[in-house]
C-alpha cells in the first residue's frame, strides 16, 4: 500500500515530465527541483494559514493552492530561458536543465535554508483506514485518489479538449501541427507550465506525508527517470503504469530483499532500454 | 545563513568600531607580551546542503555564538578571532578547501567535518599538514582503528558508536520483557556500526535476544511506508532507529499513522538532532530518545547552557541540538590550550605546541565538562532518556534523563570495540 | 592562442609554475590536469562523436578505485602501473557497456550512461565490505617514477614531483589524442558525428566506431581518475555520482566542445572559478546554474567559441 501512495506521487512528477518531453522534447531535469520546489512552498503555506487561524482540518486547500500557483514559475523559467534552446541540439536543452537544477537548489536554500521543515503532525487528524489488512492513514487514499483524478483529468484533456488534440498534435508532428496554423509558442509555455505544475503539486501534496529536506529533487529525478524510462518516453499511459511499477517494486524490494531496492529499479532501467528502449508504451524512436 | 568573510569582516569592522568609540576598557584588552596583535584566523568547515546541512548549521551557528562572546571579551589573548568559512561537501572537494583555508587563508588551526567520508579523508591530509585539526562528528570505527592510530594533528570526535552503546545499555533498564528487536538505520557506515553495536550490546543484557529485521534505506530517503509496512510484519518486541535528520521526524510521523508504537518500542539514538521537530501530535511517550552530547533542557544545565538555549531561541526561532556543543568545546577548547601553551612559552604558541597543549585539556562546554583524551578523541556526557508530552512546547522532550559518560560508554584508548563490549563484566 | 609562441608562453608558465605561484594554487593545479585528461578523452566522444554521456563518472571513478585498491589492497605503489591498471580496468568495464550504450543515440544515450553510472555509484555505496562504502577507501601516496620521495611533505609532493608527473601525462594525453583526432579514425568519428547514413553508406561500421571512441573516452577518464585520487588520499562513492557527471558536460561546455584545446580551457576555468566563487559566496551553485545556462543560451562554442569567433549557433545546431 506503501508503494501505490509513493506511485502516486510519482506518477505526478513523471507526468509532467512526460507532457514536456511529448511535446518539446526536453527532458527536463529540473522536474524534481520544481517537486522540492512544490514541497517547501506547500510547508510554507500551510504553516502561514495554520497560523493565521486557519483550522486545521483545511490544510490540504492552502496546500493545494500553494503547490498549484508556485508552478506558474513554469511560465517564468520557459520564456525566460527555454525558450531561447528550442532549436538547439537536444543535449544542450538537457543541460539548461540541469542548469536550473543547480540554481533551483541554491535559490530554495536561499528562501527555506536547509533545515527539513514540515507540516508536523496535521495529515495525522484525517485518521485512518484499514485496507486489505493494512492500517493506512486516511490523508495518503486522498493523495492516490487525487493522483488518479488527475491522471483520468490528463487523459481526458488530451483526448477530449481542443487543447489536448493539438499537444498530441504537436508532439507527433511539430512542423505540421505548425503548418495547420498552431501557435507553438502559445502551446509550449502552456505546456511546460502544466508539467511544472504537476511536479509542484506533487511536491506539495507528499510533503504532508514527509518532510521537506535539502536535496530532495535531486534525490527524485533518479526515480523519475525510472520511471519515465520504463513507461515510455512521452507517454502518459507510460508514466501511470511506469509510476505504479516503480513505487509497487520498491515496495516489494523492501519487504523481501532490502538490499537490492534501487539497484534493482537501476538494473530493471537498463533492461528496458536495451531490450525495449520504447518503454511500454513509449512513442519516441531511438 | 553561514556567514561568509565579506559578512564577518563588516560585522568585525562595526564591533570595532563601537567598540572603540564606546566600551575601550572591554572590546580593546590589551594585547599580551608576544603575542601579535592581528586576529587570530579559524578555519572552519562547515556542510552546507544535503541532508547533513542543519547539522552543519548547527555547528556553525554554535561556533559563531562562541566568538561573538569571546571577541567581546578581548578574543583569545587579546587577539580577535576571525572565522574563514568553507563548505564541506564531498571528501575530494573538502580536502581541496581545507588545503586553501591551510595554504592560502594561513589559518592556525581548522575546526569542523561532520560526514564520516570526509573526516576519513581529512585525517590523513591534517597530519601531513601539520596543523591542527578539530573534527566536529563523523568518527566510526575504521576512522579511528586504521587510519590514524597515533595522529599528532588530528583531533577526532566522541566515537559515534557510543550512542549505540548507552542505548543498549539503557534498553534493558527500561524495557522489560524484549525478546525480539528490529533495526532501521541509513545505508552507510554510521547506520551499520550503529546497528551492529546495538546488537553486540544488547546481546550482552539478552543473551537470548532475537534480531528479527535489518532495513537499511538510502540517505535521503523521505517515505518509509514500505519499511513500516515490512516492521510490522515482523512484529519485533522493539525497534531500534539511528535516524538523525529530517528522516527522523519523517518515520515517526508514519509510524504513527499506523500506530507502530502502540505495539512495539522505540529506541531512536539520536534523534535529538532534530528534537524540537518531533512533536507531541506524532511522537508518542515512552521511547528512549538519545540527544548526543547536549539536552538543551537538562534541569542541571549550566547557566552558560541557558543563556546559550535562548538566545539561540530568539535568534533562529529553533531549539539547538548536539552539533552546536561539539562546535562549542572545539573552539573552547582551542582557545584553552593556547592560553595554556602560552603560559609555559611566554608568547604566542606554535601550532605544535598548541596540539601538544590540546591533549588531556578540559573545559566548561554547552553541556558541562568536556575534555581531548591524550590519544584526541573528546571524552564527554551523553544524554538519553525517555520522551514525555509533560513540558511546555510543542514537542516531546525527556524524563527521566540518563547522563552516561564517555567513561563507561567509549571503549578505552587502544581497544577494539566488539572486544572490549564482550570483556564487560554485567 | 594556437601560435606556436603563444603555446611556448603556456609552456613556460605552466612549467615554472611551481616555482613563482602559491602553494595552494599550484596544487589547485592538479585537479586540473586530471580533468584534462578526462575532458580530453570525453570530448573524443561528445564533441568528434556527437554522443553525450550523462555516466562518465562511472570511469573516474573506477580509474580511482583502481588506485585506491592497488595501494592499499595490493601494495602496490608505481603510478605508472597504477594508470595502466586504470586504463585497462576501463577498457574492461568500457567494453560490455559501450557495446550496449553505443546502439542508442541522443537522449537515449545518455539515460543509458546516466543509469549505468548510478549503477556503479550505488555498487560502491552498497557493497561497503569491499568497497569501504560511503567511507571509501583510501588511496597511499604512490611512487612516481620509482622514486619514493619520502623527504618530501606530502604538500612539497604536490607540487613538485606529482605536479611534473601530472603534467606530463597530461601532455602525453594530449599528443595521442591529437593523432587520435587527426587519424583516419578521427575524421571517421567526425563523419559519424554528422551524417551517419552516409558513414554507413560509406562502409564505415558506425556502432563499432562508436564503441571504440567510448572505450577511449573511458581509458582517458580512468587515468584522469587516478590522478585525481592521489591529492586527496581517498576514493569515495560520490566521484560516480551523476551531477559528478555533469560537471564534466558543464566543464566541456565552458571551454568549447567544437575544439581540440576547448575541453582543457574548461577544465581549467571551472576549477578556478569554483575555487574562487565557493569561497565568497555560499550559495555558488546558483553562479554556477547561472554560468552554465548562459554558455547554453549565448555562447555555446563555450570560451574557445569566444575566441575563434565562430557563430555558435552554427556550432550548437543538430
Amino acid at each position: 500500500m506503501g508503494g501505490v501512495f509513493h506511485a502516486a506521487i510519482l506518477f505526478l512528477v513523471a507526468a509532467g515530465l512526460q507532457l514536456v518531453f511529448g511535446v518539446q522534447k526536453i527532458f527536463n531535469l529540473a522536474c524534481g527541483s520544481f517537486y522540492a520546489l512544490g514541497a517547501y512552498t506547500g510547508v510554507s503555506a500551510v504553516g502561514y494559514f495554520t497560523s493565521h487561524g486557519g483550522p486545521p482540518a483545511l490544510f490540504m486547500v492552502p496546500l493545494v493552492v500553494a503547490g498549484l500557483a508556485v508552478g506558474l514559475v513554469g511560465v517564468v523559467v520557459e520564456r525566460g530561458l527555454l525558450r531561447f534552446v528550442y532549436d538547439r541540439d537536444e543535449t544542450f536543452q538537457l543541460l539548461l536543465t540541469f542548469a536550473l537544477v543547480l540554481m533551483l537548489e541554491d535559490l530554495i536554500r536561499m528562501t527555506w535554508g536547509a533545515a527539513p521543515t514540515s507540516t508536523g503532525g496535521l495529515y495525522l487528524g484525517y485518521g485512518q483506514a484499514r485496507l486489505l489488512g493494512a492500517t493506512v492513514p486516511v490523508y495518503n487514499l486522498i493523495v492516490i485518489a487525487a493522483s488518479l483524478a488527475i491522471a483520468l483529468g490528463m487523459g481526458w484533456l488530451l483526448t477530449r479538449t481542443a487543447f489536448g488534440r493539438i499537444i498530441r498534435a504537436a508532439a507527433d508532428n511539430r512542423e505540421m501541427a505548425e503548418a495547420l496554423g498552431v501557435d507553438m509558442r502559445w502551446v509550449y509555455v502552456r505546456v511546460f507550465t502544466l508539467g511544472t505544475m504537476l511536479g509542484t503539486l506533487g511536491g506539495a501534496l507528499v510533503i504532508p506525508a514527509t518532510a521537506a529536506m535539502s536535496e530532495m529533487g535531486i534525490e527524485l529525478i533518479v526515480e523519475a527517470f525510472a520511471v519515465v524510462v520504463i513507461g515510455g518516453l512521452g507517454s502518459m499511459r507510460g508514466a501511470f503504469v511506469g509510476a505504479l511499477v516503480v513505487g509497487i517494486l520498491r515496495s516489494l524490494a523492501i519487504s523481501i530483499y532490502p538490499e537490492l531496492e534501487m539497484l534493482l529499479i537501476y538494473l530493471i532501467v537498463i533492461a528496458v532500454l536495451l531490450w525495449r528502449p520504447r518503454g511500454l508504451f513509449g512513442t519516441a524512436s531511438a | 545563513m553561514a556567514t561568509t568573510r565579506r559578512e564577518f569582516l563588516k560585522a568585525a569592522g562595526a564591533a570595532a568600531t563601537v567598540g572603540a568609540v564606546g566600551f575601550p576598557a572591554v572590546v580593546r584588552a590589551q594585547a599580551k607580551p608576544g603575542v601579535p596583535s592581528d586576529p587570530v584566523k579559524i578555519g572552519v568547515l562547515a556542510i552546507r546542503a544535503g541532508i547533513a546541512a542543519p547539522v552543519g548549521t548547527a555547528g556553525l551557528r554554535g561556533t559563531e555564538w562562541w566568538v561573538e562572546r569571546v571577541n567581546k571579551t578581548g578574543g583569545i589573548l587579546g587577539r580577535q578571532v576571525q572565522l574563514i568559512v568553507e563548505e564541506e561537501s564531498t571528501p575530494k572537494d573538502t580536502v581541496e578547501r581545507y588545503r586553501k583555508l591551510i595554504l592560502q587563508d594561513k589559518v592556525d588551526v581548522v575546526i569542523g567535518g561532520i560526514s564520516t567520508g570526509v573526516t576519513l579523508a581529512l585525517g590523513p591530509v591534517a597530519e601531513e599538514m601539520e596543523v591542527p585539526w578539530l573534527s566536529w562528528d563523523g568518527t566510526t570505527q575504521k576512522g579511528v582503528e586504521e587510519t590514524m592510530p597515533n595522529p599528532k594533528w588530528a583531533f577526532r570526535s566522541v566515537d559515534n558508536e557510543v550512542e549505540a552503546i548507552v542505548a543498549g545499555q539503557l534498553t534493558p533498564k527500561y524495557f522489560k520483557g524484549v525478546k525480539t528487536v528490529a533495526g532501521i538505520g541509513n545505508d552507510y557506515s554510521y547506520g551499520h556500526d550503529c546497528w551492529e553495536t546495538y546488537q553486540a550490546v544488547l546481546k550482552r543484557y539478552i543473551p537470548d535476544v532475537k534480531f528479527v529485521l535489518e532495513l537499511f534505506p538510502k540517505l535521503g530517503v523521505t517515505d518509509f511506508t514500505s519499511h513500516i509496512a515490512a516492521i510490522q510484519q515482523a512484529k519485533p518486541d522493539l525497534l531500534m532507529c539511528s535516524f538523525w535528520s529530517g528522516d527522523a521526524t519523517i518515520i515517526m510521523k508514519q509510524a504513527a499513522a499506523v500506530g507502530l508504537f502502540k505495539s512495539m518500542k522505540g529506541v531512536f539514538t539520536t534523534a535529538g538532532g532534530v528534537h524540537d521537530s518531533l512533536k507531541k501530535e506524532f511522537t508518542p511517550e515512552g521511547l528512549l530518545l538519545g540527544y548526543n552530547t547536549m539536552y538543551f533542557d537538562d534541569p542541571k544545565g549550566s547557566p552558560l547552557l541557558r543563556q546559550f538555549v535562548r538566545e539561540y531561541k530568539a535568534k533562529y526561532n529553533e531549539y539547538p541540538a548536539y552539533e552546536c556543543d561539539h562546535a562549542y568545546f572545539n573552539i573552547e577548547s582551542y582557545k584553552a590550550a593556547v592560553e595554556k601553551a602560552y603560559a609555559t612559552a611566554g608568547k604566542w604558541p606554535s601550532k605544535a605546541e598548541v596540539a601538544k597543549a590540546l591533549e588531556g585539556i578540559e573545559v566548561d562546554s554547552l553541556s558541562g565538562r568536556r575534555s581531548w583524551r591524550p590519544d584526541h578523541i573528546q571524552m564527554c556526557n551523553f544524554y538519553q532518556g525517555i520522551t514525555t508530552h509533560k513540558n511546555g512546547y510543542d514537542f516531546v522532550t525527556i524524563n527521566p534523563i540518563e547522563v552516561v559518560s564517555t567513561k563507561v560508554a567509549m571503549k578505552p584508548a587502544g581497544s577494539k570495540l566488539i572486544e572490549w563490549i564482550n570483556s564487560w563484566k554485567i | 592562442m594556437r601560435t606556436p609562441v603563444g603555446l611556448a608562453v603556456i609552456g613556460v608558465t605552466v612549467l615554472a609554475l611551481p616555482l613563482v605561484a602559491a602553494p595552494y594554487y599550484v596544487t589547485l593545479m592538479l585537479p586540473f590536469m586530471a580533468y584534462g585528461v578526462v575532458l580530453l578523452g570525453f570530448n573524443l566522444l561528445f564533441g568528434y562523436t556527437g554522443l553525450v554521456s550523462f555516466g562518465h563518472a562511472l570511469f573516474i571513478g573506477v580509474g580511482a578505485y583502481t588506485g585506491a585498491v592497488l595501494t592499499t589492497k595490493f601494495g602496490v605503489r608505481h603510478m605508472e602501473l597504477i594508470l595502466l591498471a586504470a586504463a585497462l580496468a576501463a577498457a574492461v568495464v568500457a567494453a560490455p557497456v559501450g557495446a550496449l550504450c553505443v546502439r542508442y543515440v541522443k537522449i537515449y544515450f545518455g539515460m543509458l550512461t546516466l543509469a549505468f553510472g548510478m549503477v556503479f555509484y550505488t555498487f560502491l555505496l552498497k557493497f561497503y565490505r569491499l568497497t569501504g562504502g560511503d567511507e571509501g577507501m583510501r588511496m597511499l601516496r604512490p611512487h612516481l617514477l620509482g622514486h619514493e620521495w619520502t623527504g618530501f611533505s606530502k604538500t612539497a609532493y604536490l607540487i613538485g614531483p606529482y605536479y611534473y608527473f601530472s603534467l606530463a601525462v597530461l601532455a602525453l594525453a594530449t599528443l595521442v589524442m591529437w593523432r587520435i583526432v587527426g587519424s583516419p579514425f578521427g575524421l571517421c568519428l567526425k563523419t559519424i558525428r554528422d551524417n551517419p547514413l552516409k558513414a554507413e553508406s560509406l562502409g564505415v561500421s558506425v556502432p563499432r566506431h562508436r564503441w571504440y571512441a567510448f572505450m577511449i573516452s573511458a581509458v582517458y577518464a580512468a587515468v584522469g581518475g587516478a590522478l585525481l585520487a592521489t591529492p586527496t588520499g581517498n576514493v569515495d562513492p560520490t566521484l560516480a555520482y551523476w551531477t559528478h557527471s555533469g560537471n564534466i558536460v558543464f566543464m566541456v561546455l565552458l571551454g568549447g566542445f567544437s575544439s581540440f584545446f576547448g575541453p582543457i580551457l574548461g577544465a581549467f576555468a571551472f576549477i578556478f572559478l569554483q575555487d574562487t566563487v565557493m569561497s565568497v559566496f555560499p550559495y555558488w551553485r546558483l553562479i554556477f546554474g547561472a554560468v552554465l545556462a548562459l554558455i547554453v543560451i549565448v555562447a555555446p562554442g563555450g570560451l574557445m567559441g569566444l575566441f575563434t569567433r565562430r557563430p555558435p549557433v552554427e556550432a550548437a545546431r543538430p
